[in-house]
C-alpha cells in the first residue's frame, strides 16, 4: 500500500474500506478496548468524568514540532487535562481527501500513537470517509476524548481570585508562529518549533503538589492573551503582567517584531495559564519545572480587584498600559 | 553625545518642569510602541507627544481607496496589497466589502509576491497597491524592474507612495521638536534631518524602536530643547548610516520621481510623493486603466485629518470607541496598529 493513495472506494464502507482501516489504522491504535463493532464498551470506574471534543483542520498538515495527528491528540488531552482529568479513552474521525497519499496517513496515525502511548490514554474507536478532491482540505480529524477527574480538584475560569499569581507553564506563541512562518508566501526564515504537546504530565505533577489550583487552560487559539480576558472576564477580576517576565523566545520575538504581531495573541499547543493562590506558587513551579516541555514555567503576573474585566502590563520603563482585547484578526487556520 | 539609560531618561523625562513642548513622532511604529510602552503615562503635564502622519495606511486618502475598488470591481483586476489596507473605508465601503462582493483581493507581504501572481495568472490583470514610505518603496521600484526583464505585461501598480522631507516642511510649525523615523532614516540617512536643522532651524533626534532607545531620544530632545539652540542628534546609530542605503535611493530614482500628492488630512503637499517615471508608464495602473480623477469624500465624523496634524487627540473626535472600532473603523486612523486613534483605543482606554 506504499505508495498508494486514498481513493473515494475505501471510504464507501466496503471491504476496501476495512482493508484500510486494517492496515492503518488497527495496527497503530490496537488495545484491548479497541473495536471493530459499532462502539466500544468502556469501565471508567466511580467518581465524575470529564469529557470534550475538537476539531482539527490545520493547513500545513505537517509543521516544524509535529502533524496533525499529534496535534489532535494533544489537543483533547490537554482540554481534559485543563480540567485536571486523566486523560482515559479517545475517539477520533478522519475526513481524508481523495488522492491523500497512504503514507503520509500512516505517518499522521503513527505520531498519534505515539503521542497517545506517552499520556496513557488509549483510541478505542474511530471513523473513516473519504471526500472527494477539492471538498476537504487534505486531511480532517476529530478527537473525543474522556477522562477521570482527580478528587478535590476544582478549576474553572471563573474561579481566579484577588492575590492570585498568574503563571505560564513555557514561553509563549511558538506554535502560531511557527504555522505562520510555513505558510508559503511570507519569505521569513527563523528557527522556530511548535510547542506542541501532551500536558497531562504536566497537570498531574502540578496536582500531585497542590489540589489549591484555580484556573487551569491551555493557550490554544487567540494565545495567552486571549485566555487572561476570558478569565479575567469570567472571574470578574483584573489582571496586572509584568512584561519582562513574560517568556518568549528571540526568534519569535523577532518574527512578531517583522510582521507587527504579539506574542500575546499567537497560538500554543503545548502552554498553559494556571491561576493559583500565591502561597502554591513555588510548589507549582517546582513541579513544572521538572517537566522538559514545562521547564521554562514563569509567573507573569497578579490577579486584583482592580480594573475588573480588564488585562495590564507593567511595561519594561515602569509605566503601564493595557494589553489590547482580542479582536478578530485575520490569521490563518493554525489547529 | 550622552546616551541615557531607561531609569535616566525616566529621571530626565518625569523630572521636566520648563515650558510647555510639543515632540512629534512620525513614524506609526513610534506610535504604536510609545503607546504599547506606556510612555504617555509617565509624561508630566508639560510634555506632549503628538502623533503626526507616518502610518502609510492612515495617509492614504479616500480617493486612492475609491480608484482601487473601481480597478477591482469595474476593470476585474487581481488586486494585492498589504493587510491594513483592506479595511480603509473608501466613499462608499472599503476593500474588505469589495471582496465580499467577490472583488478578488489578495493579501501579500511583498511586491514580488504580486508580482508572481501575475506570472502565474497571465490572463488576468495583477494591480499592486503601492502604498508606504522610503521603507517600503524600493521593493516595489524592483519589482516593476523584474516585470519589466521578464516581461511580464499584465503587472501593474497604483502609486500612493510617499516621501517625509516636504512633509516636516509642512508640518515644521506643528511641534518644537521630532522623533525621526529611524526605519525610513535608515534607506534615506540623515542629510534630511540635517537640512531641516541647517535651512530651517527645526529639532529632532532619529529614534530607534527599543524601549532604552525611545526613552533615550525623548530624553534627548528634552534635554536639547531646555539649551535653547536648534538641534539634531542620531540616536539610532546602530541602524541608521549617514547616507542611509543607497542602493535602495538609486533604485527609488531609476524608476520614480517626484510628485505633488494628497495625504489624508493634510491636503496637496507639493512634491511628497511619488510616481512612476514615463519610462515604466506601462505599469502605471492610473494609464493603463485610464482612471478618472476621483475625488473621495471622507465620512464627514472622522476627524483623523486633525489627529494627523496632532491638532486633536483620538478621544476628541465625537465618533472614537463609539462608532468608530478596531472592527468597525470610520477613519484610516483606526484601521492600522499603528494609527494613533488605533493605538490609543487598543493601549490606551483605561489610562
Amino acid at each position: 500500500m506504499k505508495n498508494e493513495v486514498v481513493t473515494l472506494a475505501q471510504g464507501a464502507g466496503g471491504k476496501q474500506t476495512s482493508q484500510l482501516i486494517h492496515e492503518v489504522f488497527a495496527k497503530h491504535f490496537s488495545n484491548p478496548e479497541f473495536t471493530a463493532d459499532d462502539a466500544a464498551v468502556l469501565s471508567l470506574g466511580d467518581g465524575k468524568i470529564a469529557m470534550s471534543t475538537d476539531g482539527f483542520i490545520v493547513s500545513p498538515f505537517e509543521f516544524k514540532g509535529g502533524n496533525i495527528g499529534k496535534l489532535s491528540i494533544c489537543g483533547t488531552v490537554n482540554d481534559l487535562a485543563c480540567m485536571g482529568a486523566k486523560p482515559e479513552y479517545l475517539t477520533c474521525a478522519f475526513v481524508i481527501e481523495e488522492g491523500f497519499p497512504i503514507a503520509k496517513l500512516e505517518e499522521i496515525v503513527t505520531s498519534m500513537e505515539e503521542t497517545a502511548k506517552k499520556v496513557g490514554v488509549r483510541i478505542v474507536a474511530g471513523d473513516t470517509k473519504v471526500a472527494g478532491k477539492g471538498q476537504v482540505d487534505k486531511i480532517f480529524i476529530t478527537t473525543t476524548g474522556v477522562g477521570r477527574l482527580t478528587p478535590g480538584v476544582n478549576t474553572s475560569g471563573a474561579l481566579a481570585r484577588p492575590g492570585d499569581c498568574v503563571i505560564v507553564t513555557g514561553d509563549i506563541g511558538r506554535h502560531g508562529c511557527t504555522i505562520l512562518l510555513e505558510r508559503e508566501n511570507l519569505g521569513i526564515e527563523a528557527d522556530v518549533t511548535s510547542d506542541c504537546a501532551p500536558l497531562w504530565d504536566a497537570v498531574e505533577a502540578v496536582l500531585s503538589a497542590t489540589h489549591d489550583v484555580h484556573v487551569i487552560r491551555d493557550a490554544t487559539r487567540g494565545g495567552v492573551g486571549t485566555v487572561l480576558y476570558e478569565i479575567a472576564e469570567e472571574s470578574n477580576v483584573g489582571i496586572t503582567l509584568d512584561a519582562k517576565n513574560i517568556p518568549v523566545e528571540g526568534a519569535v520575538e523577532g518574527v512578531c517584531g517583522m510582521l507587527g504581531l504579539d506574542p500575546l495573541y499567537l497560538a500554543n499547543e503545548g502552554t498553559m495559564v494556571i491561576v493559583a493562590p500565591e502561597s502554591e506558587k513555588d510548589k507549582i513551579l517546582e513541579a513544572l519545572r521538572k517537566i522538559d516541555h514545562t521547564k521554562k514555567a514563569a509567573v507573569i503576573g497578579t490577579v486584583s480587584s482592580d480594573m475588573p474585566k480588564k488585562v495590564v502590563v507593567t511595561t519594561e520603563i515602569g509605566a503601564k498600559s493595557m494589553i489590547p482585547e482580542p479582536g478578530g484578526e485575520l490569521l490563518p487556520r493554525i489547529c | 553625545m550622552k546616551h541615557y539609560t531607561i531609569e535616566e531618561a525616566k529621571k530626565i523625562i518625569t523630572g521636566y518642569d520648563g515650558p510647555h513642548i510639543r515632540i512629534m513622532e512620525v513614524c506609526g511604529t513610534h506610535t504604536h510602541d510609545i503607546f504599547k510602552l506606556g510612555i504617555r503615562s509617565i509624561l508630566p503635564k508639560n510634555i506632549e507627544l503628538i502623533s503626526g502622519p507616518g502610518c502609510p495606511v492612515c495617509v492614504t486618502p479616500v480617493g486612492y481607496i475609491d480608484e482601487a475598488l473601481m480597478l477591482a470591481l469595474e476593470k476585474k483586476a487581481i488586486l494585492c496589497t498589504f493587510g491594513d489596507l483592506i479595511r480603509v473605508p473608501g466613499t462608499k465601503m472599503s476593500l474588505a466589502d469589495a471582496r465580499r462582493d467577490d472583488a478578488d483581493i489578495r493579501m501579500v507581504y511583498s511586491p514580488m509576491d504580486a508580482l508572481l501572481l501575475a506570472q502565474q495568472n497571465p490572463d488576468k490583470e495583477v494591480v499592486f497597491l503601492a502604498v508606504g514610505f522610503e521603507t517600503t518603496t524600493p521593493i516595489t521600484c524592483l519589482s516593476i524592474k523584474h516585470a519589466e526583464k521578464l516581461g511580464v505585461k499584465n503587472y501593474s501598480i497604483l502609486t500612493a507612495n510617499k516621501t517625509m522631507p516636504n512633509a516636516y516642511m509642512a508640518l515644521k510649525d506643528s511641534a518644537d521638536a521630532f522623533l525621526y523615523p529611524g526605519h525610513v532614516n535608515a534607506i534615506t540617512g540623515e542629510a534630511i534631518c540635517r537640512e531641516m536643522l541647517e535651512k530651517e532651524g527645526v529639532s529632532g533626534v532619529i529614534a530607534g524602536f527599543t524601549a532604552e532607545e525611545l526613552m533615550d531620544a525623548i530624553a534627548v530632545i528634552i534635554v536639547g530643547l531646555q539649551s535653547g539652540k536648534p538641534f539634531f542628534e542620531n540616536c539610532y546609530k546602530r541602524v541608521v548610516r549617514e547616507d542611509g542605503n543607497v542602493k535602495a535611493m538609486a533604485a527609488i530614482d531609476e524608476v520614480m520621481e517626484a510628485v505633488d500628492t494628497e495625504w489624508r488630512g493634510l491636503g496637496i503637499i507639493p512634491m511628497s510623493g511619488l510616481k512612476l517615471r514615463d519610462r515604466f508608464a506601462a505599469y502605471d495602473a492610473r494609464k493603463k486603466f485610464e482612471l478618472p480623477d476621483l475625488k473621495g469624500k471622507p465620512n464627514p465624523a472622522c476627524r483623523c485629518g486633525e489627529v494627523l496634524q496632532g491638532k486633536c487627540k483620538p478621544s476628541d473626535c465625537k465618533v472614537f470607541g463609539t462608532g468608530c472600532t478596531p472592527e468597525h473603523p470610520v477613519g484610516a486612523c483606526m484601521v492600522s496598529d499603528e494609527g494613533a486613534c488605533s493605538a490609543y483605543y487598543q493601549y490606551g482606554g483605561a489610562f
